[in-house]
């Protein structure tokens, strides 16, 4: 009897401690209903991997002498440039919004879409680095094929989705800027290129009308040109089409995402936020 | 000829928005300018004089050392810094500016001393044999010998604020901005800093410098003028002697007093 309002007290500050990270928590709110949507695109990949392992038509969708393995492999390794490229400018501002250099960085005679590009180039470099470990090691233990790829026609792929990407991930940094947490840009953008990009499974499974959601979404050029280009043994010619697309969006985004940048930055200047989180 | 000043404020206002939360967050960053920060500020700095900022939490000394700094924009009026309007020429206020905050935290933690200082350097456009020089240069006046090596979450809080005025000096700014650098020092340790500003910074160098303060002896000790903001309006921009004649008081604590509680009868 003796420890039971040892036990009491205990559980209360159990309870006080859960009550201050759920206060905090949902004080994002946005944060909160992004949890739930990206649930649904979770769950919405596994359906679509499921229709695919099941159907019989399952080898007729992969390139010519693959298997599903490597088709995944390159899925999996080249999607994560796309993660890369967008949290990574995430990830520097909020890094030095939290470590406290950021108002130091700010008042150097360096701009901060440079500071932000300058810190973004290791973690692209690292990802590079794990990309070419996960292929060597499917390469080495499971068969992955190697020896046919076009890697000129792969790098040209990697450097114009690097580009497209790139857009994409400034634009997440200008929500970051302005709305300092809870970035649904970036869920949206990995979420529904993951159901449509194809990175598990070819768009070929999905319903018509994902299919056409598909072909507004970068990363379905990039894997499929990077599939062509290193299991399909495509030439560098037959891969303009997926080269042109992703320039297409580099075209587009990169200019967009620069002035929708330039007015957060002026906007937070202006707000007193731009140092905040 | 407003360029021969190194600092210079035109009815310099600042208004913010409204704070906001939940889903009113995200309107934030649209809302209309409603709170006042700064009000109709307007001063003067020469070359070479130190000018001390006080007055209470919240009448606007950080916004106005953050808008010469271009890290905020005035929302009316005109800062100019050595002559470079803060809002249209970032870029140039930037090369005359040297800025250092109380803060703790505000270096890589994990890289040395040295490392930091590379970095700051190649950011502010040194070469690597530029800013080896000027960092050897700094190590014996900021007494930094021994700690280059070091990462500098080895480093004393004392320290840490030493090497954030070694970054600020780097590029050899004009003007040097302080807020609030000895907050987070213990009594000796923020005595020896300020003793180390008054030889090094202001004595040797000669450099321009404006800071905010809440610790009354670092301003007697350290201001040529003094800077009184309330509210967002500077009551007054004077000596120490004539802000105590101003005020009728014997100390700057006193002067400070009076000063503000007759602005507020005034606007009442």
């Amino acid at each position: 009897m003796k420890n039971s309002p040892q036990f009491a007290l205990t559980l209360r500050k159990l309870a006080l401690l859960f009550r201050r990270d759920f206060a905090v928590a949902s004080s994002y709110r946005a944060a909160f209903l992004i949890e739930i949507f990206q649930a649904l695109f979770g769950c919405a990949s596994f359906y679509f991997l499921s229709r695919f392992v099941q159907s019989a038509a399952l080898e007729k969708s992969l390139p010519a002498g693959t298997n599903y393995f490597s088709f995944a492999l390159v899925g999996i390794a080249f999607f994560d440039y796309l993660s890369v490229a967008l949290v990574s400018f995430d990830t520097s501002l909020q890094e030095a919004r939290q470590n406290g250099t950021l108002e130091n960085l700010l008042v150097t005679q360096t701009s901060l879409p440079v500071i932000l590009a300058g810190s973004s180039l290791y973690p692209f470099v690292l990802m590079s680095l794990r990309t070419a470990i996960y292929i060597g090691w499917g390469a080495v233990l499971f068969g992955f094929p190697l020896r046919e790829a076009n890697w000129l026609g792969a790098f040209l792929v990697l450097g114009a989705s690097v580009l497209a990407f790139s857009g994409l991930g400034i634009l997440s940094a200008s929500y970051l800027l302005i709305f300092k947490r809870g970035n649904p840009v970036t869920w949206a953008i990995l979420g529904l290129s993951s159901v449509v990009g194809g990175m598990m499974y070819p768009i070929s499974v999905l319903p018509v009308w994902l299919q056409h959601i598909a072909r507004l979404v970068p990363v379905t050029y990039s894997l499929e040109g990077m599939r062509a280009a290193i299991l399909g043994h495509a030439s560098t010619r037959e891969l303009l089409p997926s080269i042109a697309g992703l320039l297409l969006f580099a075209v587009i985004l990169l200019p967009v995402s620069f002035a929708i940048f330039s007015w957060a930055v002026r906007r937070t200047k202006i707000t007193g936020t731009l140092t905040h989180f | 000829m407003v360029e021969n000043f190194a600092l210079s404020l035109e009815n310099v206002e600042k208004y913010f928005p409204p704070t906001a939360s939940g889903w009113r967050a995200f309107v934030h960053p649209i809302l209309r300018l409603t709170v006042p920060a700064l009000r109709g500020v307007s001063f003067e700095v020469k070359q070479g004089e130190v000018l001390a900022l006080v007055g209470a939490n919240g009448a606007g000394k950080s916004t106005l050392l953050r808008i010469l700094t271009t890290l905020l924009i005035p929302t009316r009026g005109r800062a100019q810094v050595c002559g470079f309007d803060v809002a249209r020429e970032p870029a140039k206020v930037l090369l005359q500016i040297g800025y250092h905050t109380g803060a703790d935290s505000c270096f890589y933690s994990r890289l040395t001393a040295r490392e930091n200082l590379v970095l700051f350097a190649g950011l502010n456009n040194l070469s690597g044999a530029e800013a080896s020089r000027r960092i050897s240069e700094l190590t014996g006046p900021f007494g930094l010998g021994e700690l280059l090596n070091r990462q500098v979450r080895t480093l004393s809080t004392g320290n840490i604020h030493r090497l954030g005025l070694a970054r600020a000096m780097l590029h050899r700014p004009s003007v040097l901005i302080l807020d609030e650098p000895t907050r987070s020092l213990d009594p000796l340790a923020a005595a020896e800093f300020r003793r180390f500003l008054l030889q090094q910074i202001v004595g040797v160098h000669g450099t321009t410098m404006i800071f905010a303060s809440h610790t009354l002896a670092e301003v007697e000790q350290l201001s040529g003028r003094i800077a009184m903001l309330d509210n967002g309006r500077l009551l007054t921009c004077d000596t120490l002697a004539g802000l105590k004649a101003a005020a009728g008081a014997d100390t700057l604590e006193e002067s400070l007093e009076i000063l503000t509680r007759r602005a507020s009868r005034e606007t009442q």
